[in-house]
């Protein structure tokens, strides 16, 4: 539900925002309570940012805002002015390889409906930025933040253990010799 | 502060996690004012044993803090318990405190620490932040932090094993006469925090009897903190039994009776 109230009578005020997305220049007018949910899905088409419990409780929409996570249901949309923001589209390479949290949840299935996906993939990128080698608890801390109904997380904790792997090698494959 | 003189009635925004689901629930300010990028209300200090939280200190960052981590440990510990990673990050101090919700957690935690909030702009300095609940002050102007006197802190815990039901915050402090006040707070989903209070005739926290003190502190709960979700028997037993557990760690008696 979005809450810019078309029907308002009063005359809406509108903010300039230009942020980064996944690499690239935005620049959009928005009212002033608009959300970044509400901007991603409809004025970006990054559908990928899911819209569920929209009370920053489940944690379907995560996106990172320079580098961390947050409830792009529950910001406002002038709250990016300037910042650098990134959902689950900016993940791949331009190619289509996957990023490691892609490869892993794939490779252990750390998915069913796959709902929720993408806010856990944001999760887990903003996690390995913040430590690259996180044990079971501090993985376990950061996964319960967000609502998984299938597949008991699991699968998600192993995922995340598997793309500090993956991306431990892959860093270990670009270091200069 | 101009701008909150100009318009008094406006609505201000920080982290505005809360505030976008107040707009959900039909609040439609006409002047909204956000200080998200004020960097002094982000500042926390610790002089002459006087712990100043800026009222823009993010849950993170909180939890994080060299000065709070160095003075009240416990503090930190608990803060970073609450709430999850996402709203840890995004979620502010001051948001915590005044939106005035009763399932959130900083007002029982900081109103066992006995804080004051600290305000500009408006008709009133400071207000403890136990006083959350009391009647409307009127016009406080703008949040700017929250102070705790911590010379006379002895001991600070946070059980919220038992959230939603019961979560308790509790203090040990050393009176300026003689004797400790053990000051708890009593938190839940459905209703406001409650405080309660014991004085005892002790020089030392070890003298303290766990099971004594918290069958006084939890035997203060009134009626109406029974809830939905629990009676006020089963509160009152489950807060004393939480207050049990948080002293038996305060005097390193982890007996669960007083009886040897």
């Amino acid at each position: 539900m979005s809450l810019e109230s078309p029907e308002s009578s009063q005359e809406t005020f509108t903010h300039k925002v230009e942020f980064e997305l996944n690499g690239s220049p935005e620049r959009h007018s928005v009212p002033t309570s608009t959300t970044v949910l509400d901007l991603l899905r409809n004025s970006c088409s990054k559908q990928g940012v899911r819209a569920s419990c929209e009370r920053s409780v489940c944690g379907a929409c995560t996106v990172l805002v320079d580098d961390l996570p947050v409830a792009a249901c529950s910001t406002f949309a002038f709250d990016i002015d300037g910042a650098r923001v990134e959902t689950v589209e900016g993940l791949a390479a331009q190619d289509g390889t996957l990023s490691a949290q892609q490869q892993a949840f794939r490779e252990c299935g750390g998915f069913q409906c796959g709902f929720c996906t993408s806010g856990m993939l944001m999760v887990t990128t903003a996690l390995l930025r913040q430590n690259p080698q996180p044990d079971r608890e501090e993985i376990r801390d950061w996964i319960s933040s967000n609502t998984c109904r299938c597949t008991g997380y699991e699968m998600i904790l192993e995922s995340v253990e598997r793309a500090a792997e993956l991306a431990g090698a892959k860093q270990q494959d670009q270091a200069p010799e | 502060m101009a701008l909150t003189r100009q318009h008094p009635e406006a609505v201000i925004a920080a982290g505005c996690s809360d505030l976008v689901a107040q707009f959900r629930e039909g609040l439609e300010p006409e002047v909204l004012i956000s200080i998200q990028r004020i960097r002094e209300l982000r500042a926390i200090s610790n002089e002459d044993g006087l712990l100043r939280i800026g009222s823009l200190v993010s849950h993170a960052e909180g939890s994080r803090s060299p000065e709070i981590l160095s003075s009240v440990p416990a503090l930190a510990a608990a803060w970073g318990s609450i709430a999850t990673v996402r709203i840890r990050y995004r979620g502010t101090l001051g948001g915590n405190l005044l939106a005035r919700r009763y399932r959130y957690e900083m007002p029982v935690i900081l109103s066992a620490l006995g804080a004051q909030m600290q305000f500009q702009g408006g008709d009133i300095a400071a207000l403890p932040v136990s006083s959350l609940w009391d009647p409307d002050p009127g016009n406080v102007g703008i949040l700017t932090a929250v102070t705790i006197d911590t010379p006379s802190l002895l001991w600070f815990g946070y059980e919220r094993s038992m959230r939603p039901l019961s979560t308790v915050s509790l203090t040990v402090r050393k009176n300026p006469q003689a004797g400790l006040t053990v000051t708890a707070v009593c938190g839940s989903e459905y209703r406001q925090p409650f405080v309660l209070s014991h004085t005892a005739e002790a020089t030392a926290i070890t003298e303290l009897d766990p099971a004594f003190v918290g069958e006084v502190l939890a035997a203060q709960l009134p009626d109406e903190a029974g809830d939905y979700s629990g009676s006020i028997d089963y509160r009152r037993h489950l807060v004393g039994v939480l207050c049990r557990r948080l002293l038996a760690e305060a005097t390193g008696n982890q007996r669960k009776g007083s009886q040897p």
